[in-house]
């Protein structure tokens, strides 16, 4: 290994062979010579039981493989990145030239995520904002009653139709809101993006059979569902039927969008709604993983091979926290366990198999954000910002300052949350260096150390029967629900700070307030009587319809739901065109596969 | 508290919203308070969460929302325990709740609304003074 360390130019190496022994031996000796004479009698002088911080040295990198452990930017492991460089950074001396705005993305590119109201009040909505020239594709959030399989007519609808989405009930519905993508932003042109999880086959049903009406080729279709259930169970909680046939529904969406959709992406697999339920860093990591590796079998087990489909899996995001250190960590280590597995356990040899793809890298999770005193989320924004380019990610000071105030963000907030980004990329240039923190002593172990309590977490998840039987126990939700608990208890005991919650709250301080003009993004008139309209709509689809085609479609979909090995796609998509609702879909499957059941404490 | 009748707590998840984890801390941390606390896990109705606390005799009921439905799904839940005559069982919201639906909900009958920032300890002192007079 030494010698060809040794011929890589510009690697500066720390330690290789017979070398390193002999080193290591001085420095240990040093070691000690310093813990002695200069650390403790400090520590003694403070009067303290330990240090206060540490410091690192080669001792502490078990081993310094540089080629197997870190290795270039867009090689494998992929610790130091999954490229040299991502497109935007290429684009990020015209960006700053022509003062490009990110918010919602040009034609051809993912649009700002949003819904509200019914389809046509979205539709009229995008098509305002199109003439405005925010010419992103569809990015739609679902109301919750779509996401959890109701119609807008359910008992279960009252309060919540159109409230954090739009209300999708029929494939009619989904057309409406298409209205608005035409033309140049037609549906072969613009990737479609859907927080959808439960239902997401029935969604990703509709999307191919608008291509069918519009003529345009299966395999043109872009986007990406996030058609991950398993994070559902865990934290999200919009989850319908039991986890093993929730799992089928994934395998058939997993092999159908694979043999004829393979432009588009299979899943975007989430950590960040984990964390933020108050999973640990490592309980994150390790889930998600997990998680993947269940999905990654529920492909094999359709019949697909490795590489014919892991290379359209994508990662949502991890979750974040104020521990700049550990999440660059965490990200280096996430992309090198994820790369071995595909590799060494699941045996692809196309390397986009074995890559992270993910929009963003480290962040502060929207959980680190106070209520008290919130201009200094803008502060804990930046810390994200930083560890996330030096993690091989745009430094994105995320979430907007006013996040924990309530529902969207002003105009100010997100002013400030843009600049903060330009201000790390342009004058602190943050993002001109990969993986500036290879090499370290400090971040290689404690990039290893992630990894490995990590890999201990999965190993033992493995033994419970993997992802599937660990959410059956209950194990990962109630393990998520006690480290919550646990960070509360620090918190209210001053084991963890908090500025302006827990401490700093005395007279001294001033409540810096803050002027938040916050405009409606949505017509609160729409808001407000969508329920009765969208009720309306449906009644009116209802009366329109084919009826006998729907009953045939559903029941034919019943008869196939009960045999393990058909593929349901095709059946959905027929129940789909027929203009069942995706509540008549759901039910027909909660049926034949019974509903999940609240996991107690 | 310990010779007293154990406080009995139902946390309540009403409505489709999946955000757990104030539902659970607080189950947890007024459990470790000395409370008895049953939680329902996620999505009940409110007339499932009126027949579960008349049926688990509880003393308070705990409702966290944080999706937008509290009004609707609040009021539901108050007039379930009106007609079923149990209307002495407090009634204490979580959640995100804009400060201007605060007054609403007093005037349903919400004995308290604690959102983010609060602790565990205050809810249990506010549980304790209200039941025992402090």
């Amino acid at each position: 290994m030494g010698a060809e360390l040794a011929r890589t130019p510009g690697i500066e190496v720390k330690s290789r062979g017979m070398y390193m022994d002999e080193e290591k031996k001085k420095i240990k000796k040093a070691a000690r010579k310093w813990e002695k004479e200069v650390l403790l009698p400090r520590v003694k002088r403070f009067n303290l039981k330990e240090t206060p911080t540490r410091f690192y040295t080669p001792l502490e990198v078990a081993d310094p493989n540089f080629l197997e452990k870190v290795g270039f930017p867009g090689q494998y492991p992929f610790t130091a990145g999954n490229n040299p460089f991502d497109f935007w950074r290429a684009y990020a001396v015209d960006a700053a030239k022509m003062g490009y705005r990110p918010d919602w993305g040009g034609a051809g590119q993912v649009g700002k995520y949003g819904g509200f109201g019914t389809p046509a009040d979205y539709r009229d909505y995008l098509k305002r904002m199109h003439s405005m020239g925010r010419r992103g594709g569809p990015n739609i959030a679902f109301d919750l009653v779509t996401q959890c399989g109701y119609d807008s007519d359910s008992t279960y609808a009252e309060g919540e139709v159109g409230r954090v989405g739009v209300a999708v009930d029929s494939f009619r519905d989904f057309q409406i809101i298409y209205e608005a993508y035409t033309g140049d932003l037609d549906i072969d042109k613009v990737p479609s993006n859907y927080t959808i999880n439960a239902p997401a086959a029935v969604i990703i049903a509709m999307y191919a059979t608008l291509a069918k009406k519009r003529s345009i080729p299966l395999n043109k279709l872009r986007g990406t569902p996030q058609n991950d259930i398993l994070k559902e169970f865990i934290a999200r909680g919009t989850h319908i039927y039991p986890p093993r046939p929730s799992m089928r529904l994934f395998r058939d969406t997993c092999v159908f969008c694979t043999r004829y959709m393979p432009a588009l992406n299979i899943n975007s697999i989430g950590g960040y709604h984990i964390r933020e339920a108050g999973a640990t860093r490592i309980q994150d990591l390790a889930f998600s993983l997990a998680n993947g590796i269940a999905y990654i079998q529920a492909g094999l087990e359709g019949g697909l091979s490795i590489d014919e489909f892991a290379p359209k899996f994508t990662f949502n995001a991890f979750g974040g926290s104020m521990e700049i250190y550990n999440e660059i960590a965490l990200q280096r280590a996430a992309r090198r366990m994820w790369a071995r597995l595909l590799k060494e356990r699941f045996g692809a040899k196309d390397e986009r198999s074995m890559m992270i793809r993910q929009p963003i890298t480290a962040h502060i999770g929207c959980s680190s954000t106070t209520l008290q005193r919130p201009l200094n989320n803008l502060a804990r924004a930046v810390v994200g910002g930083i560890a996330a380019g030096m993690s091989g990610g745009i430094p994105g000071a995320f979430p907007p300052f006013d996040e924990p105030l309530g529902l969207g963000h002003s105009l100010e907030a997100v002013q400030l949350q843009f600049d903060a980004t330009r201000i790390m990329i342009y004058e602190a240039k943050v993002t001109d260096v990969n993986d500036p923190w290879a090499g370290s002593y400090f971040m290689e172990s404690l990039t290893d150390a992630t990894e490995e309590e990590a890999l201990k977490e999965m190993d033992k998840i493995e033994k419970m029967g993997g992802a599937v039987a660990a959410i059956e126990n209950g194990y990962m939700p109630k393990a998520v629900a006690r480290s919550a608990y646990e960070r509360q208890k620090k918190i209210e005991n001053q084991e963890e700070f908090v500025v302006g919650v827990n401490c700093y709250t005395g007279t001294n301080e001033i409540e810096v307030s803050i002027n938040r003009v916050l405009e409606d993004t949505y017509d609160p008139e729409l808001m407000r009587t969508a329920e009765e309209r969208q009720k309306g709509n449906l009644e009116q689809l209802k009366r329109e319809r084919d009826s006998k085609a729907v009953l045939a479609s559903l029941k034919s979909l019943n008869a196939q739901a009960k045999v393990e090995e058909t593929n349901l796609m095709p059946a959905i998509c027929e129940c789909v065109e027929s203009d069942a609702t995706l509540q008549e879909i759901c039910d027909v499957l909660r049926e034949v596969f019974g509903e999940a059941q609240p996991v107690k404490l | 508290m310990s010779q007293d009748k154990k406080i009995r707590i139902l946390i309540a998840k009403p409505g489709l919203d999946g955000h757990e984890r104030g539902a659970r801390v607080v189950a947890y941390g007024l459990r470790d308070e000395g409370f008895e606390v049953i939680y329902t896990g996620l999505r009940q109705s409110p007339e499932k969460i009126v027949s579960a606390a008349i049926q688990e005799d509880v003393d308070v009921v705990g409702l966290s929302i944080l999706s937008g439905a509290h009004l609707s799904l609040i009021r539901k839940v108050m007039d379930g325990l009106k007609s079923h005559d149990a209307n002495d069982i407090v009634v204490l919201v979580g959640g995100i709740i804009p400060e201007g639906d605060l007054p609403a909900l007093k005037a349903l009958g919400v004995a308290e609304i604690f959102t983010a920032g609060t602790k565990i300890k205050d809810i249990a002192s506010f549980i304790r003074s209200r039941l025992h007079g402090g």
